[in-house]
């Protein structure tokens, strides 16, 4: 009996240890190891941080060649002041990792394909597609062309000693919250990781194409029609670099045989099959351009200080924690101030006591899609100009939690992977991917923010910029003397003209990119007479630029900009908060007034005449408070699916842009495109914009909720990064618009808002919407969110010293040199 | 009742010992060491030692929620069924409680295969 009632109590103590020891799963969530979780010596009470008082301690840091001191001020920006570079990369990798150490291991996670090491098996399709997209390839070659560098590796290396001596000094208990969460530790960071970081941008920024839908649509429409619905140019585009005569005289050789047939720019692609098998998941989008940002500086001709306002917005996927971190790094050459990616040595967009930089993306078309010839069944082997070469094998083993590793072979070819060929049905699956990102970049090319944080003049600006290659950025520039300059940097390959748009032969060498554009003929102007430069990742250039290119070019914000620039006089820091936040719309000025004009009111019902009133009399501003912006939103969505029917039914077809479409609404009612084929009746453009009322009135008579304003209406949602609610902010209400300056969307949006004055004494402001702190437990976690919704901005404080006095200075880390 | 005052100490002052870097699991042996050290009725040597463990985990967890506001043990709430912060203290309570109850039972029942002497009422 004795011995049964011991027996008993030990099994149950054990099965309620065990089970309070391993995480488990009620309904559709996953639970934490309760007892791991709580436990109040190493779970999740010791990520509360005290909401008062500075509690980031002293500490040796192996490899340091001096003492290095960090300053904190209110916002928790640590401003480092360090006695040369090399330490002051060490402690920034080190202070990063303090505040973000769980986002920088989850975006290497992401970019490499190993979600599955902490998630499972529900990640596998999404690692398998990285790894076949060749991310981690091509960070591999980032790092071979770097370590060609001593100077740049020995500043990555000690970037990445510093991130490990903060995780080495980590027990359990300190670990960020999510890692408690997921069950998991972190594990050591490398110079991979960092090229990793990079390639995610690249990933974000540069790897969009439309090779696909657009040789089916002209395979579906055939050359007239393709050329009527998809104009590349749009006559009132203003270019980030105009003429001025500047490549009059400038010739491209391409080999006498490009260009004849091999791109499908003859009448039809030579791929009809494509259209059929042509599949693409998901809704059609009204408008496919998401991504962007904004940035200009205004010469001192336009200010009222008479010294350049220099200002930058990139808007990118806003999440908790942010993108960005804030800092400083001071050493004897330098003193710069600015925005820096976690995992990234140096800082991205910022400025010194001399010069303030920012930047945009360049939204050409950098991956193009090539099919292969198979010389065999087993596809080893393919064939180019009648030549047989093998294939290069590649195996990617992903490790998934609690099962066995996958084990993918990926197929190379001179193209580069074949990404789609484990999908019979996939209508990429004979075609290799060439992408500028798996290409070996500059071997400084690691350090050019590091030379730029530097830099004094825009000569300094423009040898930087040399080494940098992808993902190609709109660099804007300004001095404290005077000068105000933007260069669309990067590395962009010389294509016949309409080469790239449909997918290329893939046996035919001569379809390959013909080179580089040379440095010294990418887009780039200086000191402009109209005093100001701008980017909104519109055009580069118009037409007359000598070289191919192409893309998703914005078309709306832009020009927009450019108004306001160009009218702009005694410019101040104030008006380039306006323009930054200004909700006014392109797209809603020149679409309401067409659709207005089409709009049949006497046969509208009560509230739809109300509706129209209310249309009619909208400002085109989406503030968050206006009431008509959801009008039309609805209303535009509706007319733009209703023309494209034909299209939109059918997947995998390129949509025509907002712009043509506003255009042909305008200036082409009677096109053809305006009927719908499946109706008896023509229909005219007039027959769609009336009956898309009134399934704009349907629509907000069965969700009356949704007729409220405009910030309700978007729904804006800054997400955690593991789409955790309770660490989200779900709260904030914001207006704004993809085609406004104001860029927002309900997940995306300026992720930080930057303008400096480079006055005698240069000034800084900023806001990002998050916090600096990654811990969801710190008061710093998401402190900025509420100013940067309400459009306020924070002053940017670049200290002189460490020992400089300032009321916002919360307190002061130090580090000394100590063994490894 | 002196036993079951030092069961409570025991638990608690031992117990503590995790602040240092022992596993948090150890409350389970540490409960059965205490269980075996100081025999009383299963009944009352499992409701000291869930005290000594309530109040052990409680306790370190009470001054971070305070020193925090309450900021995270209201977010970790939310996530976790949508309960209020103040909750998951209790819960973090009881689990320590339940852990170091059910070790302390096991240690007197263990102790009793051996030691044959009668517990005080």
């Amino acid at each position: 009996m004795r011995v049964f009632r011991f027996l008993l109590s030990l099994l149950v103590t054990v099965l309620v240890t065990w089970q309070l020891m391993i995480p488990h799963a009620v309904g559709d969530k996953n639970l934490p190891a309760l007892g791991a979780f709580f436990n109040p010596f190493s779970g999740f009470w010791k990520n509360a941080e005290s909401s008062s008082g500075f509690h980031y301690t002293d500490s040796g840091l192996p490899g340091l060649t001096g003492k290095a001191q960090v300053v904190y001020d209110d916002l928790l920006v640590p401003h480092i002041f360090a006695e040369n570079m090399e330490d002051a990369m060490r402690v920034q990798g080190y202070v990063t990792a303090q505040h973000r150490l769980w986002q920088m291991d989850i975006a290497t996670r992401k970019a490499s394909g190993r979600l599955s090491e902490i998630l499972g098996e529900r990640t596998l399709a999404i690692d398998r597609l990285t790894r076949r997209r060749g991310m981690v390839f091509a960070a591999e070659n980032d790092v071979a062309a770097w370590q060609k560098s001593p100077g740049s590796m020995k500043m990555l290396e000690a970037y990445t000693e510093g991130i490990n001596a903060w995780i080495n000094s980590l027990s359990p208990a300190d670990y960020p919250i999510e890692f408690k969460l997921l069950g998991y530790a972190p594990e050591p960071w490398s110079v991979l990781k960092t090229a990793l970081v990079v390639e995610n941008m690249a990933d974000n920024l540069c790897s969009r194409d439309d090779d696909l839908s657009s040789t089916n649509a002209l395979a579906m429409f055939g050359k007239d029609t393709f050329n009527y619905l998809y104009p590349e140019w749009n006559p009132k585009q203003r270019p980030i670099i105009p003429d001025t005569g500047q490549w009059k005289d400038w010739h491209v050789a391409l080999p006498a045989e490009t260009g004849t047939g091999s791109t499908g720019s003859v009448d039809r692609p030579s791929y009809d099959n494509l259209a059929s098998a042509g599949r693409r998941p998901g809704a059609p989008e009204t408008d496919p351009y998401v991504e962007g940002s904004n940035n200009w500086a205004v010469a001192g001709s336009r200010t009222r200080s008479g010294h350049p306002l220099l200002a930058n917005d990139p808007h990118l996927t806003l999440s908790l924690p942010s993108i960005w971190f804030q800092i400083q790094i001071h050493t004897p050459e330098q003193n710069c101030y600015g925005v820096s990616l976690q995992g990234v040595p140096g800082i991205i967009i910022g400025f010194n006591e001399n010069i303030a930089w920012g930047v945009t993306n360049v939204s050409h078309d950098v991956s193009d899609w090539y099919r292969i010839q198979w010389a065999d069944n087993q596809h080893t082997k393919y064939t180019v100009d009648g030549q047989t070469r093998d294939v290069q094998e590649r195996v990617e083993v992903i490790g998934i939690k609690g099962k066995e590793a996958r084990r993918d072979t990926v197929r190379y070819t001179t193209w580069g992977p074949v990404v789609y060929d484990f999908d019979p049905t996939h209508p990429l699956r004979d075609c290799a991917l060439r992408w500028i990102s798996h290409d070996q970049p500059e071997p400084d090319g690691s350090t050019i923010f590091m030379v730029l944080n530097a830099g004094k003049n825009y000569q300094d600006y423009r040898a930087a910029l040399a080494n940098y290659d992808c993902p190609a950025q709109n660099f804007v520039f300004a001095t404290r003397s005077g000068d105000v300059a933007i260069t669309v940097q990067g590395r962009y390959p010389v294509r016949a003209p309409q080469q790239g748009r449909f997918i290329l032969d893939g046996s035919r060498e001569s379809n390959a990119w013909h080179g580089f554009i040379p440095a010294d003929r990418v887009p780039a102007m200086k000191n402009p007479s109209r005093g100001f430069v701008f980017s909104a990742n519109q055009h580069s250039t118009p037409p007359s630029y000598p070289y191919y290119y192409l893309g998703g070019f914005e078309d709306f914000r832009s020009r927009e900009i450019y108004d306001r620039l160009e009218t702009m006089r005694n410019a101040t820091v104030d008006s380039m908060k306006a323009v930054q936040l200004d909700n006014f719309s392109r797209r809603a000025a020149d679409g309401l007034p067409a659709m207005l004009a089409l709009l049949d009111r006497n046969r509208l019902d009560e509230d739809g005449k109300k509706m129209a009133v209310e249309l009619a009399s909208w400002n085109f501003r989406y503030d968050a408070t206006s009431t008509a912006a959801p009008l039309f939103d609805v209303w535009y969505d509706s007319c733009y699916q209703k023309t494209w029917d034909e299209i939109g039914q059918k997947d995998a077809i390129l949509m025509p842009e907002s712009w043509r479409f506003i255009d042909l609404l305008g200036n082409d009612t009677s096109s053809i495109f305006f009927d719908h084929p499946a109706t008896a009746r023509r229909e005219y453009a007039r027959d769609i914009v009336n009956e898309s009322f009134g399934l704009m009135q349907a629509y907000f008579h069965k969700n009356p909720q949704k007729r409220s304003n405009w910030g309700q209406f978007m729904g804006f949602a800054l997400k955690h990064l593991a789409q955790i609610d309770a660490f989200s902010r779900l709260d904030v209400v914001v207006g704004g618009h993809r085609t406004a300056p104001n860029a927002m969307q309900k997940t995306h949006g300026p992720s930080w808002r930057m303008i400096v004055d480079m006055g005698e004494k240069v000034k800084g402001y900023g806001v990002y919407p998050g916090g600096q702190s990654g811990n969801p437990g710190s008061p710093f976690y998401d402190n900025m969110v509420d100013t940067w919704a309400k459009g306020n901005y924070y002053d940017l404080l670049l200290l002189q010293s460490a020992e400089e006095g300032s009321s916002r200075i919360l307190g002061t880390q130090t580090f000394s040199p100590s063994a490894k | 009742m002196r036993r079951t005052l030092y069961i409570i100490l025991f638990v608690f002052v031992s117990g503590s010992l995790c602040r240092f870097g022992v596993p948090w699991w150890a409350i389970v042996p540490l409960g059965a060491l205490a269980g075996g050290l100081f025999p009383l009725s299963a009944g009352r040597v499992f409701g000291a030692a869930f005290i000594g463990g309530f109040l052990l985990w409680l306790l370190n967890a009470l001054p971070e929620n305070n020193a925090n506001d309450g900021m995270l043990s209201a977010k970790v709430g939310q996530l976790f069924l949508g309960v209020k912060g103040w909750h998951l203290l209790v819960v973090t309570g009881i689990l320590g409680g339940i852990l170091a109850g059910l070790g302390a039972m096991t240690g007197l029942l263990g102790r009793k295969l051996y030691v044959g002497s009668k517990p005080k009422p």
